[in-house]
């Protein structure tokens, strides 16, 4: 038999969300889907559901405000995914960093395979990040893998998982809650 | 035997002309373009995704419309009543509109509600067409209709008010409104996953198989005039795909009906009077 | 005895009965009484001879027209009563033109009484739907708060229609009609008035004096058919009627459009909601509104030309308009109840193209349109009576309380509109027929153009609400409710019929086997699905809300008719009937 494994990496399609960012990044990922740099051959649709995407590209420096969309929407991805921080401020904060309304990249929230830095990173960039990131998604296991900033159990309400709070902020207390 | 073969690999088929089609599109926007197998590429992903499920009954219903569909498509290859297949294929849109009432998510809700808008605009226009055939070849059976000459000059008013419909039914510029994606992120669809989205998206390579079938019942016996059509059809639908803004809801059902029913009544109007 | 004879005496006879005893003996014989009934409907359809006449005797003719006077007088004292004008008008009218009408009458000749395929048909319909019906409204009066003697009176009343009814459809002398069209007027008066509050009493008065235009409609037929044609029969009339003549038939048609409650005389039927469910479901499904379409059925064989095609684009276009009106409702009752003027409207049109095909397109409508909306009408008596529900956007997430209910209800709406129920082969069998009509005369492309347009206004109406059953809404907590087997096993009973139509219209082949098995399984598959999958394992998630996470309550898309287009709607019809009528005296 031949290997089919090889074609599952043939179909990436993409979850796009802003966390904060000044749009700059978001031009270049829509850049990329545009005619001159064409995405689309290696077959990535720009979906905008996550429960029918497999790569997740995240722009912005995550302020309070996304961090729980952002789990949320990230739990809401079937396996096998990929994360891929685009831009300087999803990786690290860039200039944001240690602002009062701002984290520090999103790799606090959700596990994050591939960085892509440049403010903003150029649409050639992003294509050589999401080749890398289909890469990954080949050799991830169909385990769901939990992200590690996550700190509370997921807890389920009429057979329902629910993660309405399952991000916190790092440090905060878990018995808080 | 090529009937049960063509009912088999119908949505096969359907996958083909998806695929052909978003290279075409691809072309038209001078980029390169996904392989001709795209189509098939996902559906084999989306096996190995891990499936999500809201509840139970979202994605029964899922699947009935896709199970629906193909015996709606069946019913066209082996032949059977015109009428009777716009009845079924409603069945089938029915299905999938529960479906995305049966979920409290406003995308799923608001895709429903326009595709119930969007039936109400084509639904009369595909009576009238099978009336037209029935007037013309003295039966609604497809068998019947398929072994007359070809009828796309008497009505050709119905031809053009069923090309209104099928932007409409292949979910393109301008009347995709009930599946808007980035509007709101495909509608009905939206709370579909892994191995329940694809029986979504088989629906979807159906609905490709379906229309262009009934396309093919304008040349009647005349295959040559068949494949023209359908291929020029398939080009039309691709250009106006790629030049058009989406028309919102009202404009659609404004349009289609008002238009698209006209145009049926004038055509079976003549008819009458021939 | 004769069975027809049995299915008019004997429920006159145990209405008396009913009346007096105690709620358990009253149920008990009711239901034993039913089953009789409908087994000799069943019967007469199957081992007796199809077609039978009677004459009926002097003295039965001189106490129907005493009768007829007491019933007039009644309505005349009413009027007065109720300072109601128009009622006392059209009571005094009624009263004058009967009174030339019984002088002027001919020597009887013919047959009173003639049982012909139809009537046997309708038998069926009125005895054993509203027979379940009966069944039902004897726990349904149980829980409302009246006098014993008026719990049972109400029983009593129910009988006493069906015995009316199944005297009307075996009838063959205008004037005996006359006074059978006026008894079940005056039922339906009693029954709407029933809860003696000040809306019932309004709308009974309502429903009172438009049907007396019905009344006075037939008095002015029976006028001319007399004049002109020197005959009361129906059988005669239609055999010797002159073609450019049709004045009689057109103003029996009007008669028609008043008893099927046909915009513009949709009001009544809509204002009968008040009354207790029982008798909204009696009189949309079995009896009252059905004669309508079978004095169409009566008169099919007279009409041509002019009238046939000026009463299908009538019917037709109320049909279309009913169903847009019922789109905008949000009260489940008054959905019904538009829903039923739209559908009789479309079985007038078909009596009136008059084609066998059609014909059997009436027919089918006729029976299974009586079970389909006697089912819908007792679960919303259900609605009412166990969850307190009355309207539309109230009911999302009934299928998490109710599974039951919840069936029901989409078994009724689907069997209204899907494949392979017997409405739908109505349906499709009258586009069939109307298309057919097409080639002869190019006009019946408007009724065309109305019943696609209706009929898939209607699939939007029926699957808004089905839509609405399964949407998930979490404000709403119902108590765990056990329904009454009262209730539910006459709903089942009625799902038992729609299956059998289902066989029928298999046997019969009114459409191929394939045809039937595909849509049949299709629909049998999600019940099976439903109960045996619920995907245990499965990872389940909360729907997508752009990452939100707040529950949302969602209403359904609303549509909304201007006063102006229902105004328009009304004068459109009106201008129909004025045209139908001017129409024929030219």
């Amino acid at each position: 038999m031949f290997d089919l494994k090889k074609y599952r990496k043939k179909s990436p399609w993409i979850l796009h969300y802003n966390a904060g960012s000044c749009n700059g990044c978001d031009i270049e990922i829509l850049a990329c889907l545009s005619p001159k740099y064409d995405l689309e051959r290696f077959g990535v649709i720009n979906t905008g559901n996550p429960k029918q995407s497999d790569i997740f590209l995240v722009t912005g420096p995550v302020t309070f405000r996304t961090r729980e969309r952002l789990v949320e929407l990230y739990t809401q991805m079937p396996e096998p995914k990929v994360v891929i921080a685009v831009g300087s401020c999803a990786c690290t904060g860039c200039v944001f960093r240690d602002m009062y309304n701002v984290e520090v990249g999103i790799d606090r929230y959700i596990p994050v395979d591939v960085y892509v830095p440049g403010c903003a990173s150029s649409p050639e960039l992003i294509i050589d990040g999401v080749v890398k990131g289909l890469e990954i998604l080949e050799q991830k296991t169909k385990e769901m893998e939990k992200p590690f900033k996550l700190f509370k159990e997921a807890t389920t309400d009429d057979g329902i998982v629910n993660r309405r709070h399952s991000a916190l902020k790092v440090g905060e207390d878990d018995a808080k809650d | 035997m090529i009937e049960i073969l063509l009912i088999l690999f119908a949505p096969i088929l359907g996958g083909l002309v998806y695929g052909f089609e978003r290279v075409v599109r691809a072309r038209m926007q001078n980029r390169q373009g996904p392989p001709l197998l795209q189509p098939f590429y996902d559906m084999y992903k989306l096996i190995d995704k891990q499936s999500f499920i809201v509840n139970p009954y979202h994605s029964i219903l899922g699947v009935m419309h896709f199970l629906t569909l193909w015996a709606v498509v069946a019913f066209v290859i082996l032949g059977g009543n015109l009428l009777y297949i716009v009845f079924l294929h409603l069945l089938s849109v029915i299905f999938i509109i529960l479906a995305g009432f049966s979920v409290n998510s406003i995308y799923s809700h608001i895709g429903s509600n326009r595709e119930l808008l969007a039936t109400l605009a084509y639904e009369p226009v595909l009576v009238m067409l099978s009336v037209g055939f029935f007037m013309l070849n003295g039966s609604f059976d497809i068998s019947v209709i398929r072994e007359h000459t070809s009828s796309i000059f008497p009505l050709f008013l119905l031809f053009l008010a069923f090309l209104l419909v099928i932007p409409i039914k292949l979910k393109k510029s301008p009347f995709d409104a009930s599946e808007a994606h980035q509007e709101i992120v495909g509608g009905v669809e939206i709370e579909f996953s892994g191995v329940f989205f694809e029986f979504i998206y088989m629906a979807k390579w159906l609905e490709y198989v379906f229309i262009y079938l009934l396309l093919l019942l304008f040349a009647g016996n005349n295959i040559i005039l068949g494949a023209g059509l359908a291929v020029a059809v398939f080009f039309l639908v691709n250009l106006v795909d790629n030049s058009t803004a989406r028309v919102k809801m009202v404009h659609l059902v404004k349009i289609v009906l008002g238009i698209g029913v006209t145009l049926g009544m004038l055509n079976l109007l003549g008819l009458g009077y021939v | 005895m004769t069975p027809y004879s049995i299915l008019i005496v004997s429920p006159l006879v145990f209405a008396l009965v009913v009346l007096v005893g105690n709620a358990v003996v009253r149920n008990i014989f009711t239901i034993i009484f039913v089953i009789g009934l409908s087994a000799l409907s069943l019967g007469n359809i199957a081992l007796f001879s199809i077609s039978s006449e009677l004459h009926l005797s002097h003295l039965f003719h001189n106490l129907f027209i005493l009768l007829d006077i007491i019933v007039l007088f009644y309505f005349l004292w009413r009027g007065v009563v109720s300072k109601h004008s128009l009622v006392i008008i059209l009571a005094l009218l009624q009263i004058v033109l009967y009174g030339v009408v019984i002088t002027l009458s001919p020597k009887l000749i013919s047959s009173d009484i003639l049982v012909d395929q139809i009537s046997s048909i309708m038998y069926l319909v009125i005895n054993m739907v509203g027979g379940i019906i009966i069944v039902y409204a004897l726990k349904y009066i149980e829980s409302e708060e009246f006098s014993r003697l008026k719990k049972n009176g109400f029983i009593a009343m129910l009988f006493f229609f069906l015995a009316v009814m199944n005297f009307i459809v075996s009838t063959n002398n205008i004037e005996i009609f006359f006074l059978l069209f006026e008894l079940t007027t005056l039922c339906s008066y009693i029954l709407i008035g029933y809860r003696n509050d000040e809306v019932s009493v309004k709308n009974a008065l309502k429903a009172l004096w438009m049907n007396q235009i019905g009344g006075v409609a037939i008095l002015v037929a029976l006028l001319v058919s007399i004049l002109q044609y020197d005959t009361v029969y129906f059988n005669i009339l239609i055999r010797i009627i002159d073609v450019n003549y049709l004045l009689p038939i057109v103003f029996l048609a009007i008669a028609a459009f008043v008893k099927g409650a046909s915009i513009p005389f949709d009001k009544w039927l809509i204002g009968a909601m008040v009354a207790p469910t029982p008798v909204s479901a009696i009189l949309h499904s079995a009896t009252m509104v059905k004669i309508a379409p079978y004095l169409m059925l009566k008169l099919a064989p007279a009409m041509s030309g002019f009238v046939s095609i000026t009463v299908t684009l009538i019917g037709t276009f109320v049909f279309f308009a009913a169903t847009l009106i019922a789109l905008s409702k949000d009260y489940f009752k008054e959905i019904l109840g538009y829903s039923t003027i739209a559908l009789l409207a479309l079985m007038m049109s078909l009596a009136a193209i008059g084609t066998p095909e059609a014909i059997t397109a009436c027919i089918l409508l006729i029976m299974f349109h009586a079970v389909s909306k006697a089912l819908l009408f007792l679960q919303a008596g259900i609605l009412e009576k166990n969850f307190h529900l009355k309207y539309v956007n109230d009911i999302n997430g009934l299928v998490n309380h109710s599974k039951l209910v919840v069936f029901f209800i989409i078994v009724g709406f689907a069997s209204l509109t899907l494949p392979p129920f017997g409405v739908f082969i109505g349906k499709f069998m009258a586009i069939e027929s109307i298309s057919k009509e097409l080639l002869m005369h190019p006009l019946y492309v408007f009724a065309l153009i109305f019943l696609a347009l209706g009929s898939v206004v209607m699939t939007l109406l029926y699957f808004k609400v089905v839509a609405k059953l399964f949407a998930k809404d979490v404000d709403l907590k119902l108590p765990h409710v056990e329904i009454s087997k009262f209730y539910t096993i006459p709903s089942f009973l009625l799902l038992i019929l729609l299956f059998i139509g289902i066989a029928i219209s298999f046997e019969r082949e009114f459409l191929s086997s394939a045809q039937i098995i595909v849509p049949l399984v299709l629909i049998l598959l999600i019940p099976i699905l439903f109960s045996t999958l619920l995907f245990k394992n499965a990872h389940r998630v909360k729907e997508y809300n752009c990452g939100e996470k707040d529950g949302l309550k969602l209403g359904m898309y609303y549509f909304y008719l201007t006063e102006r287009t229902t105004k328009s709607i009304s004068a459109v019809s009106i201008i129909g009937l004025l045209i139908l009528i001017i129409g024929v005296l030219l």
